[in-house]
């Protein structure tokens, strides 16, 4: 008889059911619009912390692998500090290391056979002003550079010349400007041959470069090039100097390393017993610390969203706990005209689900202006399509487990009982 | 009588060629509040056949609110029997109450029960929702029910925007809407002026000519007295059983 009566029994549309739960769940969205907003901001901040720490991460991602791979595999720079330390490593490192000067940077040109190109660049630490006519520029980053770095592919000359050997030989009082100069200075008119003032003192401008873009929002194309014996001349007698060198191919690059650092460890007799005093970078060693880095992150940003998604879903459960006890007689109605037990169950869970999943639209479009806000202040930054995909599948899963316990309360709600709470 | 009487839980009966509707078995309802037993009812017995229309009277106390949930499925008696259309109901499942629930009752309640946010066509869509009827059957069926009860006008309507008589007469649709066998009504002019009374226990005259079993649970004589047959409960027991027509 009753297994009877259960095979004739025909499936409640489960279609209708989500739609009446999504109409029920937004309906008190719109109603308590406050409270709505507090029992969901759990999944709000969760949702749009992850999707956020995505998009950044995304966004660096993309940066790190047009930008630093830009300096390609087959270069590498010596520099006074490793790009990528422990904490202890750098704590010792301040203490021992020091700057890569000119002489160094000669005697590994002159000693370096096996190297493809050799180069050399300092930078001037405090940005100086650069003017043209009545037109100023505050800050340009001043570099001062051998001829050399043109052909290990750091910059690229839009038109005119780069600085040459013997710009380099005579200290000459030229420049090698970046594309911002270009237009802020010679909208309308020939560069070349013009002379800037760069901290009050004329260079003559030789070469335009090519356009670069930006990074963490600041432009990458507002700097003047001049010799690196004009720098020593003017600005800083013993700069401290990045070298960079190009290796023929990527296999060559471990022995091209190998070389230069017993190269600067001979000269700066460095004992054997002792590390080095200098670093020796390439984008590789900086990539796999980036990844090192972002795994970091994500496990951070894992553990975070997990505690506030907890937190909103106990809230969720709390305010569906309320919902069910509010909604008493209509639980008996339902029953009284044939809802079963597994009717309600679904009913109340696909509610909860709508509700979180609610807060999860809420935490992506608040993660797209924050995105949005990061983009346009200092780093770059996109939501991922994935981003979003996994934050409201996230935030529904959430609603759907919190909403087990209040359904199930729902589902056993005796429909006598019920029915006499009044509606 | 006898045959509903088997100890096995196999129908006798199965297909009423009697026309017997409703048959209880000494039915007993016993609730314990603390040490003390209380007998809601005490063997009650009694036939509905097809096509009748009856009414249960009693004073509050008298156990006619348990009757009506026993009769209605949504409780089970402590001991005796229950048949309804050649089914024996008083020992199925949940489950399986609310599936008799949602094919063999129309509830008619007081407060008239509907969903305050849903239309009038939602709220008589509801049974069939449980019943699995597909989109169009449903909106077929439900029309036709508002229909039935001169309402089809106001389909779109939330029962804020209806009467108290346009209420529970959507009330009477959506008990109609699955074609039960029994319609179940509980005092269903208790919240009605007099007038509006009227015209409701009107509409269930029509529907008895129309064919349908009707068992009203009231404890106003003039209601009881629309109806055929009169069963007086008292003390929990059958204290009187009138045809009067």
């Amino acid at each position: 008889m009753k297994s009877e009566t259960t095979s004739r029994r025909n499936r409640t549309s489960f279609w209708f059911t989500a739609r009446e739960a999504l109409g029920i769940a937004l309906s008190e969205l719109r109603a308590h619009k406050l409270r709505s907003f507090l029992t969901l901001l759990g999944v709000v901040i969760s949702t749009a912390t992850l999707i956020v720490v995505m998009s950044v991460v995304h966004g660096l991602n993309q940066y790190i692998a047009t930008h630093v791979a830009d300096m390609g595999t087959d270069t590498f720079i010596i520099s006074e500090f490793p790009w990528t330390m422990t904490f202890e490593q750098w704590l010792k490192a301040q203490r021992r290391n020091r700057p890569v000067d000119i002489e160094e940077y000669d005697f590994l040109r002159d000693t370096m056979q096996a190297s493809k190109h050799i180069g050399a660049s300092a930078t001037l630490s405090l940005p100086p002003p650069a003017h043209y006519g009545n037109q100023q520029i505050d800050e340009v980053v001043l570099n001062g550079v051998t001829p050399s770095l043109i052909d290990i592919g750091q910059t690229e000359v839009l038109y005119g010349r780069y600085i040459t050997d013997s710009d380099y030989l005579h200290r000459s009082m030229v420049c090698f400007i970046g594309h911002d100069l270009l237009t802020k200075f010679f909208p309308n008119t020939d560069p070349l041959g013009k002379e800037i003032l760069v901290r009050g003192l004329p260079f003559r401008v030789i070469g335009v470069a090519k356009s670069i873009g930006t990074s963490f929002g600041q432009s990458e194309d507002n700097f003047v090039q001049i010799p690196l014996t004009t720098f020593q001349k003017i600005f800083v007698a013993r700069p401290q100097l990045s070298i960079f060198v190009e290796a023929w191919s990527s296999g060559q690059m471990a022995a091209l390393q190998d070389e230069a650092r017993e190269l600067m460890r001979v000269r700066r007799h460095i004992p054997y017993s002792e590390a080095d005093t200098f670093g020796i970078n390439t984008s590789e060693a900086l990539m796999s610390a980036w990844q090192s880095l972002t795994g970091t992150i994500f496990g951070a940003t894992v553990g975070i969203v997990a505690v506030f998604l907890v937190i909103g879903g106990i809230v969720i459960m709390n305010i569906m706990l309320a919902s069910v006890t509010e909604r008493y007689h209509e639980i008996g109605l339902r029953k009284s005209l044939g809802a079963r037990r597994s009717d309600l169950r679904m009913q109340f869970i696909l509610e909860s689900s709508v509700l979180a999943g609610a807060g999860g639209v809420m935490g992506i479009l608040f993660a797209i202006i924050l995105t949005a806000l990061v983009r346009a202040v200092v780093l770059p930054a996109s939501v991922s399509l994935t981003a979003v995909v996994v934050g409201l599948l996230l935030s529904c899963l959430v609603g759907l487990f919190f909403g087990i316990y209040p359904a199930s309360k729902a589902a056993k709600l005796d429909p006598i009982e019920a029915l006499r709470m009044e509606g | 009588m006898e045959l509903g009487l088997a100890s096995s839980p196999s129908p006798a009966w199965s297909m009423p060629a009697d026309g017997v509707l409703i048959r209880t078995v000494d039915l007993w309802k016993t609730y314990e509040m603390g040490d003390v037993q209380v007998h809601a009812l005490s063997g009650v017995s009694f036939e509905i056949r097809r096509g009748e229309y009856a009414a249960i009277m009693g004073p509050s106390g008298s156990g006619k609110s348990t009757l009506m949930n026993l009769i209605g499925c949504l409780d089970t008696p402590t001991r005796g029997e229950y048949w309804l259309n050649g089914q024996l109901v008083s020992d199925l499942s949940d489950d399986d109450l609310a599936y008799i629930r949602n094919r063999e009752i129309g509830f008619v309640f007081q407060t008239f029960n509907l969903l305050g946010r849903a239309t009038a066509l939602h709220n008589v869509e509801l049974p069939l929702i449980y019943s699995g009827a597909s989109a169009e059957e449903r909106l077929a069926r439900a029309r036709e029910a508002l229909d039935r009860v001169e309402l089809g006008e106001r389909v779109h309507h939330k029962p804020s925007e209806l009467s108290g008589g346009q209420r529970q007469r959507v009330a009477i649709a959506r008990a109609l809407v699955n074609n039960p066998s029994l319609l179940l009504a509980d005092e269903p002019t208790g919240n009605l002026d007099t007038a509006t009374g009227l015209e409701i226990m009107a509409l269930f005259d029509r529907l008895h000519q129309g064919g349908n079993t009707i068992l009203l649970v009231t404890h106003e004589h003039d209601i009881a007295a629309r109806a055929h047959r009169v069963i007086h409960i008292r003390d929990g027991k059958i204290d009187r059983d009138d045809r009067i027509r």
